[in-house]
């Protein structure tokens, strides 16, 4: 199989940094960093990764609007959120802006990788 | 801290330090600010980003802080006003101590904390600010589930969904709109309970049951929930038939024609009542179960009649009083299960509105008392019938519109489904305003058809004649249409309606439109018995049914031989059958006088001789099982009181058995 590209958006260079080595460590290749929304949804056309993680509350544009440009864009495309605890109506926002999956802050890497691989379908 | 210093430990703190000294000084800028703002924005952005890594590595207090202070911001900017001093003061405090927070975490504080509880301390500060604000419409859209009841086509199989949300779920109101999202995209999915939305802000753990209209089969839509995550103890599995009536709102819309009257008082009841789904089986059971309750007191009344007397008073006192409370929990449950007549119209419109195309003609359907509830065994076994003088209405009824402005009538014809209680029945109508049924053709076709003598033909009004459609095989129509068929099924619409112990009644005027009256029980599981012996064996028949008893002295009449003779009853001559006869059964009657139930069915009134009438009974029905459902004459099953099983009888079956061993002996 091939190597896995993921596009990790975050405004928080934390939050980027601890995605990329959960993501590094378990095989995929991070294909980009995005800390916005407008970044987010260039990169995403740019870079065409096979996996997005997106956060939700970021400058610029939302989480929710990049999901919902990335998505207009191509509709196969696998956005996960990234929500922390008490944010689930702006999660389920997203889903219905067309995000994939989500996972809830704080979380462990085993919790990221498993959401992963189950929405890749490995 | 005890853990161990996180790797991205100084990124944290110098992302989260740059990010504090922006938020101090957009706090101390907010007081100037438009009201309700983009400063608000970025505020609430930095101390939830702050909150998300402190979370990322541990820092409880950071977390507890942070998000009752953004809580606070969000609340501040929903106000859409100047914020109050005392706020940014509360705010601008959160934000020292987070700086102090933060600084502790990586070891660069210059003293240890004096105080351990003072970030807990300052949350709640912060969440009591918050908490004394008003609460405003959330400035983010919540996501809402709205729109109209999902429509499916009713011929699509229905399969039965169900799935757990993992314990661990945080957040079942995301994970469920995931599972429902995927449903969608399945089929139409026509329930899901509880809702995605109800599900916000719980625990995980839940029990999600869906209903879903799919061509897909079972192992599909169940593979379909591998790519999800938290989702457990999938179940899919082919829904019961019982289910598969569906409203179908838009149906109607899109018919345009078609309107219903809604049934106001009875709307708004519905609509304030809360409501939980429950599996029809568990009320089945349920219903079962308050009939054992009503059998076992009937059974302690009979032990009491054998105590002596001072003794049998006090018992029998209090088993009325318990037997008026299992009525009660009886009735309550048979409401329960009590479906409104809306179920049966609203799967027609679309079945009306293509039919009426195809014809070449323009209907108008009006639905009455829609709100009107029937028992469920009723509904169902009423579905097909309904359907069938729906379409024979459209089919032969109404003329096409040609037609119909020829005649001086309006364009479209008019068709009414009305249901309406009266008492302990339901009268359902269905009336159009067609040409009405030709008379004199029923007539002459049931000369044809040796079914009505010549002779008898001046005695035979007109009302009359319209009933002669309710026999097999009269149509008035030669050419069989492909939609209703010949003959119309009337006989066989007529047939189900009696089955339910109901009566069907049609009143026509050429030119003017015609009418069913559809009388039904509300209920068909209480039915009242007389019970009768022959050949040892007890037997119900329904008293709906029952005309009179009475008796007769067969001796004088040639014996024990006989299977139909007449007997004068009530100044009519009917005829007389044996129901030992018709059952092959031996007869134990004594000699002389033998008693006589006297039946109507079909307008036509017959006497079965028994071997003894034993009583009355109300008992509660329940359906034949295969293969004894197939043996003609036989209604149902009940229990005695006595907890002996009783068979009920069916008058109308019973009659077609004797008219049929007559119809051999007079071949032979």
């Amino acid at each position: 199989m091939p190597q896995r590209r993921v596009l990790i958006v975050d405004d928080a260079l934390f939050m980027r940094n601890t995605l990329r080595d959960i993501f590094t460590g378990a095989g995929f290749a991070v294909a980009g960093e995005a800390d916005d929304g407008v970044q987010a949804v260039n990169l995403f056309r740019d870079l065409k990764p096979d996996l997005v993680t997106m956060d939700i509350v970021m400058p610029y544009k939302s989480g929710i609007d990049a999901t919902r440009e990335i998505v207009q864009h191509d509709p196969n495309a696998v956005v996960i959120m990234c929500s922390a605890l008490g944010q689930e109506s702006l999660v389920m926002e997203a889903i219905e802006a067309g995000a994939t999956d989500f996972i809830v802050k704080p979380f462990r890497g085993e919790d990221v990788l498993a959401v992963v691989k189950k929405v890749l379908g490995e | 801290m005890a853990h161990a210093p996180h790797k991205y430990l100084h990124a944290f703190v110098a992302e989260a330090t740059e990010q504090l000294e922006q938020l101090a000084s957009e706090l101390v800028r907010i007081e100037q600010e438009v009201p309700g703002g983009a400063l608000w924005d970025s505020i609430f952005r930095r101390v939830h980003s702050v909150k998300g890594s402190a979370a990322t590595i541990g820092l409880s207090g950071v977390v507890a802080i942070a998000h009752a202070a953004e809580t606070l911001i969000g609340k501040l900017k929903a106000q859409q006003a100047k914020p109050e001093r005392t706020h940014v003061d509360l705010l601008l405090q959160a934000t020292d101590e987070l700086v102090q927070e933060v600084q502790h975490a990586s070891g660069t504080a210059h003293a240890p904390r004096a105080d351990e509880g003072a970030p807990l301390a300052l949350a709640a500060r912060l969440a009591e600010a918050s908490r004394v604000l008003p609460d405003l419409p959330a400035p983010l859209p919540a996501p809402r589930i709205v729109g109209q009841k999902p429509v499916a086509d009713p011929g699509t199989p229905r399969l039965d969904v169900a799935f757990s949300l993992s314990k661990a779920c945080q957040a079942p109101g995301a994970r469920s709109l995931i599972v429902q999202r995927k449903l969608k995209g399945l089929g139409v999915l026509l329930e899901m309970d509880p809702q995605p939305a109800a599900l916000m802000q719980k625990k995980g753990g839940v029990r999600v049951t869906a209903l879903l209209a799919t061509t897909r089969p079972p192992d599909e839509v169940r593979a379909a929930f591998d790519g999800i995550p938290e989702v457990e103890e999938v179940e899919v599995s082919a829904a019961p038939v019982a289910n598969a009536p569906e409203p179908a709102p838009q149906a109607a819309e899109e018919a345009g024609a078609i309107r219903a009257v809604p049934d106001t008082a009875a709307t708004e009841e519905t609509r304030t009542d809360a409501t939980v789904r429950v599996r029809a089986q568990a009320l089945d059971q349920l219903l079962d179960q308050a009939a054992e309750v009503l059998h076992g007191i009937a059974r302690l009344r009979e032990a009491v009649r054998t105590l002596p007397e001072n003794a049998a008073t006090q018992f029998e006192a209090e088993i009325d009083r318990l037997r008026r409370t299992a009525r009660d929990l009886h009735g309550r449950v048979m409401n329960a299960r009590l479906t409104p007549f809306s179920s049966l119209t609203e799967r027609l419109p679309r079945a009306i509105r293509d039919l009426a195309h195809r014809l070449g003609k323009e209907v108008e359907l009006e639905v009455q008392g829609g709100a009107v509830e029937l028992d469920r065994t009723v509904i169902e076994a009423l579905a097909d019938p309904l359907t069938h003088l729906v379409r024979n209405a459209v089919d032969h009824g109404l003329e096409t519109s040609a037609q119909r402005i020829s005649m001086g009538k309006s364009v479209r014809g008019l068709l009414v489904l009305s249901a309406r209680r009266e008492r302990d029945k339901v009268l359902v109508e269905v009336s159009d305003d067609g040409a009405g049924f030709d008379g004199e053709r029923l007539r002459q076709r049931a000369i044809d058809m040796g079914v009505l003598s010549p002779d008898k033909l001046p005695d035979v009004t007109e009302q009359q004649s319209y009933e002669l459609a309710f026999l097999p095989g009269l149509s008035t129509r030669d050419e069989a249409t492909e939609l209703s068929g010949r003959g119309v099924g009337l006989d066989a619409v007529k047939a189900a309606v009696e089955r339910l112990g109901g009566k069907i009644g049609l009143r026509s005027a050429p030119g003017k439109g015609s009418r069913f009256t559809l009388e039904l029980p509300l209920s068909v599981s209480m039915a009242n018995l007389l019970l009768v012996q022959v050949g040892g064996e007890l037997y119900g028949l329904p008293m709906t049914r029952i005309v009179a008893t009475t008796e007769y002295d067969l001796s004088a009449r040639g014996g024990e031989g006989f299977e139909a003779r007449s007997l004068a009853v009530m100044g009519q001559l009917v005829r007389a059958y044996s129901l030992a006869k018709l059952f092959g059964l031996p007869s134990l009657a004594p000699p002389g006088p033998r008693p006589f139930a006297v039946l109507e069915v079909d307008g036509i009134t017959f006497a079965l001789s028994v071997d003894r009438l034993v009583g009355q009974e109300e008992a509660v029905l329940k359906p034949l099982f295969p293969p004894i459902d197939r043996i003609k004459g036989l209604a149902g099953t009940t229990v005695l009181g006595n907890g002996r099983p009783l068979l009920v009888l069916d008058p109308r079956g019973l009659h077609e058995l004797a008219e049929a061993s007559q119809r051999l002996r007079g071949a032979a």
